[in-house]
């Protein structure tokens, strides 16, 4: 409970400041004051509905103003056109604005770092040179009122939104930031927010446990816009008149986006941390120069980025946050269960079901690159509860195979079919598909969600069937014990050394309740006791009646594991058969050990 | 047809200008692999000092083009060493966001010192029509944009070619972790390719000052042209620049007769938009590096 009081009672003193302490202390500065804090409740805002997508989900637009251009001109055209209240007009332009976004997302969201940045403000740039171009219903560069009088109507009141006191909009403001500010509040505790992390921290980990990478930045996209968009038919509101160079504004979608990266990109507080920061300093600095100093706070704002930038890349609340923490003695609020014991009875290791029907099949796979072939017609059939190993020489197709069988890559000619958990044969195209019948692999280059927590990293996994947070954080608990990384829980992913970081990628993968189980190389690097480890767990695990596929260069552990293994070598199946014939395969030999070894041995 | 062929002049030749600025900008990110959002606001400041030169000092913007150049290098030199060089390893956001800042504080520094107003330099030669082989007319400033464009580029692109400098600075683009293997320096190179893109903008300033007036935000309507062009003809890529600015000089004028003057600007993010969806590498640009 403790835990709420100081930011409950923050939040309140931020409201209190212009509703009433500010007025006691000096009423002729009242309205001043509190018009800044109306601009401060809206900035933080929008950027807390920015830090949705920019900050929890990595995509950095700088279009953001799109959405708050809607709204705005939602409530005036609405207003205008069919004398139709904010307040209805609000949830019109939350509408359009995630029709729009959507529109937007399915070009820009396939593009990465400032190429995303670009096209959102070429986006914006159209948006505004429409919005000037077709007056009749914009009312073009000339802009469009919300007055407080039509003829002899008085448009004044709750209802209208428009007040001739300003402590009314502080309500509807503050209102507004507190509803961004759940909103991401809950979406960072969310399943959805695990996946947005996920997708920004590695894309193709992300997809491996079955995040439909696609919905996942699409639904924080619309989101975003929707939050926005509400803000944006307020302040226009507010404003009394709108017109495409202010809500259509390149400067203005920068600011914010500039005061979330200043507060702490992808914290929950930081967006309005960083609001709170600039937005005083910039109006307290024109106050003393006067109106003489017009973009002065334009200067406040560039200078105060490239000084947070290069001596807090992660913000106020990123830098300063942890520091807080250390310094006052306060722990990670959910910390603390250290580490648990494995459970006995998770993983049966006694008896082994008999191999038993198909799961899945893969029919004369042919994957090019170009004039290389590097899979060339390889069917495998993996049966339930049954090894299959997959070994052979460096470059030979192996991760290739992987990567064919996961979705990772479409073939360029064959099948793959997985048996769903209701015995119906399915083909699965893309990786999120795999995961959802039932499929789950690791990486040879391992790819730990690298800023989050070894736990936070397993619920991912978990969260594939979990139902609620706290399951999968029940489930990751269990799963790492299993492996052995029960003491590690709570460390960030990178610093795991890469023994740790291969039982990651089996922990994440088996976090899945997986049936079918693709291990690349998950041997490589360990010591031999880590092996010796590592075939014990996968013996248990396939005890369980999962099925798995593990490319292996440890032939120890192939030997001693594999029911049946598969030999490929220049992307094509040399031979197949079971440990001990493979052993004595000269071919196989030959493609390890080169043609005048067999000869020699024979 | 005459009003065809004086479109097509026209078009060409503002397609020299887009260049000048294009190519500082598509050099600096194909060899340091930041995306400079300061450059048009680069372009701003290189647009008041020459008025300031001219103004105050009487000095002939055409003979101050060299000198500004000069300048401009150490100027892009220094903020590389600054502001990039210690976020080299960040994540790309954070590479946007400085540069963004510096654009910020740059734009609104200039509209606290100079104000709004449009400040020109008084260089009537430069504005006078002249007839193109009596096809077209078109201005003498235009003209001598387009040849200094022409030049800079081929001088660009020799020296990156054939100097031993030049080369260093391939290498470092095509592999920033062998090329220190070989003895380059790859920082002073990153600070040399800054300078130089930079460079390419002082030029671009004192060309373009008897056609362009100063104002506080000229550089975003620069700038945004330049990314147009940049990531149509290939981010990295000096033949992509020189390509794209034509094309999209063509649009404009083209779009501004035949479609409508306030809606060129539409056709060219869409062409832009189009590209990064269909081709993101752009023309000339090396597939993946998007």
């Amino acid at each position: 409970m403790m835990r709420f009081v100081l930011p409950v009672a923050g939040l309140a003193l931020l409201f209190l400041l212009p509703f009433s302490i500010i007025p006691a202390l000096d009423a002729e500065g009242a309205a001043f004051w509190q018009h800044i804090f109306v601009t401060i409740f809206v900035f933080a805002a929008m950027a807390c509905a920015w830090n949705i997508l920019g900050g929890f989900a990595g995509q950095l637009s700088l279009g953001q103003t799109i959405f708050y251009g809607i709204g705005g001109y939602a409530a005036a055209m609405l207003n205008q056109h069919f004398a139709i209240i904010p307040w209805l007009a609000g949830p019109v332009g939350a509408a359009v604005a995630i029709v729009v976004a959507i529109f937007i997302a399915w070009p820009c969201l396939r593009l990465r770092g400032p190429f995303f940045a670009l096209s959102t403000i070429a986006f914006l740039e159209v948006i505004r040179l429409l919005a000037i171009h077709f007056k009749d219903f914009t009312g073009g560069s000339a802009g469009l009122p919300i007055p407080m009088f039509v003829g002899t109507e008085m448009r004044i009141g709750w209802a209208w939104m428009l007040f001739r006191e300003k402590e009314n909009y502080l309500f509807i403001a503050f209102g507004l930031m507190l509803l961004c500010l759940a909103a991401s509040w809950l979406v960072r505790r969310s399943r959805l927010g695990f996946y947005l992390v996920a997708v920004r921290e590695r894309e193709d980990a992300a997809k491996a446990v079955g995040v439909n990478t696609t919905a996942v930045k699409l639904s924080a996209f619309a989101l975003s816009a929707a939050l926005t968009s509400l803000v944006g038919t307020f302040h226009g509101v507010y404003l009394n008149f709108i017109d495409p160079e202010t809500m259509f504004s390149l400067p203005l979608a920068i600011q914010v986006a500039m005061f979330a990266l200043i507060g702490g990109l992808g914290t929950v507080t930081g967006p309005i941390w960083g609001t709170l920061l600039v937005v005083p300093i910039a109006e307290a600095a024109r106050g003393w120069l006067g109106a003489a100093a017009n973009g002065l706070h334009g200067l406040v704002y560039g200078v105060v980025l490239v000084v947070v930038v290069l001596t807090m890349p992660h913000g106020l609340v990123g830098s300063i946050g942890p520091w807080l923490r250390r310094t006052l003695g306060l722990g990670e609020a959910d910390g603390g269960s250290g580490s648990i014991a494995a459970p006995p009875a998770a993983v049966p290791s006694t008896g082994r079901a008999p191999v038993g029907e198909p799961i899945l099949e893969a029919r004369n796979l042919v994957r090019r690159f170009g004039g290389l072939v590097a899979t060339s017609d390889v069917s495998i059939t993996l049966r339930q509860g049954e090894v299959i190993g997959v070994i052979g020489p460096n470059g030979a197709g192996k991760t290739t195979l992987f990567n064919l069988l996961s979705g990772f890559l479409p073939p360029s000619s064959g099948t793959v079919r997985v048996r769903g958990a209701d015995g119906a044969w399915q083909e699965p195209s893309t990786p999120h598909q795999f995961a959802a019948a039932g499929v789950a692999r690791t990486f040879q280059v391992v790819q730990p969600f690298a800023g989050l927590t070894v736990r936070e990293n397993v619920m991912l996994g978990a969260f594939h069937h979990a139902s609620s947070t706290a399951e999968a954080r029940r489930i990751a608990e269990e799963v790492l014990a299993t492996v052995g990384l029960g003491e590690a829980m709570n460390m960030p992913a990178r610093s795991l050394t890469i023994g740790g970081a291969k039982r990651l990628e089996v922990a994440r993968a088996l976090a899945m309740k997986p049936r079918v189980l693709l291990l690349d190389e998950v041997m490589a690097g360990l010591n031999p006791a880590d092996v010796t480890a590592s075939v014990e767990l996968l013996k248990r695990v396939r005890d369980s009646g999962v099925s798995i596929i593990a490319i292996e260069h440890v032939m120890a552990a192939v030997m001693a594991l594999s029911d049946h293994i598969v030999v490929i070598n220049s992307g094509k199946m040399i031979a197949e058969g079971r440990p001990a014939e493979i052993a004595r395969n000269p071919a196989v030999l030959e493609a390890y050990l080169g043609e005048d070894y067999v000869h020699v041995e024979h | 047809m005459d009003i065809f062929l004086q479109l097509i002049a026209n078009g060409v030749l503002l397609g020299g200008v887009f260049a000048l600025i294009s190519i500082g900008l598509t050099l600096i990110f194909g060899i340091v692999r930041v995306v400079n959002f300061a450059h048009g606001e680069l372009l701003m400041v290189g647009l008041y000092a020459a008025w300031i030169l001219s103004s105050q000092f009487g000095l002939n913007p055409y003979l101050a083009a060299l000198p500004l150049a000069v300048v401009f290098f150490g100027i892009g030199a220094a903020m590389q060493r600054t502001i990039i060089q210690p976020l080299m390893g960040a994540d790309p956001h954070v590479q946007i966001f400085a540069t963004v800042g510096v654009g910020t504080a740059l734009a609104n520094a200039a509209l606290m010192i100079f104000s709004a107003d449009l400040r020109s330099v008084n260089l009537p030669w430069a504005r006078q029509a002249t007839d193109l082989f009596g096809i077209a007319s078109v201005s003498r400033g235009n003209l001598v944009a387009f040849a200094v464009s022409v030049a800079a580029t081929v001088a660009l692109m020799v020296f990156l070619q054939r100097t031993h400098l030049g080369r260093a600075i391939r290498a470092v683009a095509q592999n920033r972790y062998a090329a220190p293997l070989m003895g380059i320096d790859v920082n002073r190179i990153y600070a040399i390719t800054f300078g130089l893109g930079t460079a390419c903008v002082g030029l671009a300033a004192a060309v373009l000052s008897p056609l362009y007036p100063a104002f506080p935000t000229v550089g975003s309507f620069f700038v945004l042209i330049a990314f147009v062009v940049v990531v149509l003809g290939g981010m990295g890529s000096l033949e992509g620049a020189v390509i794209g600015a034509l094309i999209i000089g063509l649009v404009d004028s083209l779009a501004g007769y035949y479609i409508a003057p306030d809606l060129k600007e539409v056709v060219y993010f869409a062409i832009f938009l189009g590209i990064l969806v269909v081709r993101p590498a752009g023309l000339y640009g090396v597939r993946g590096s998007e």
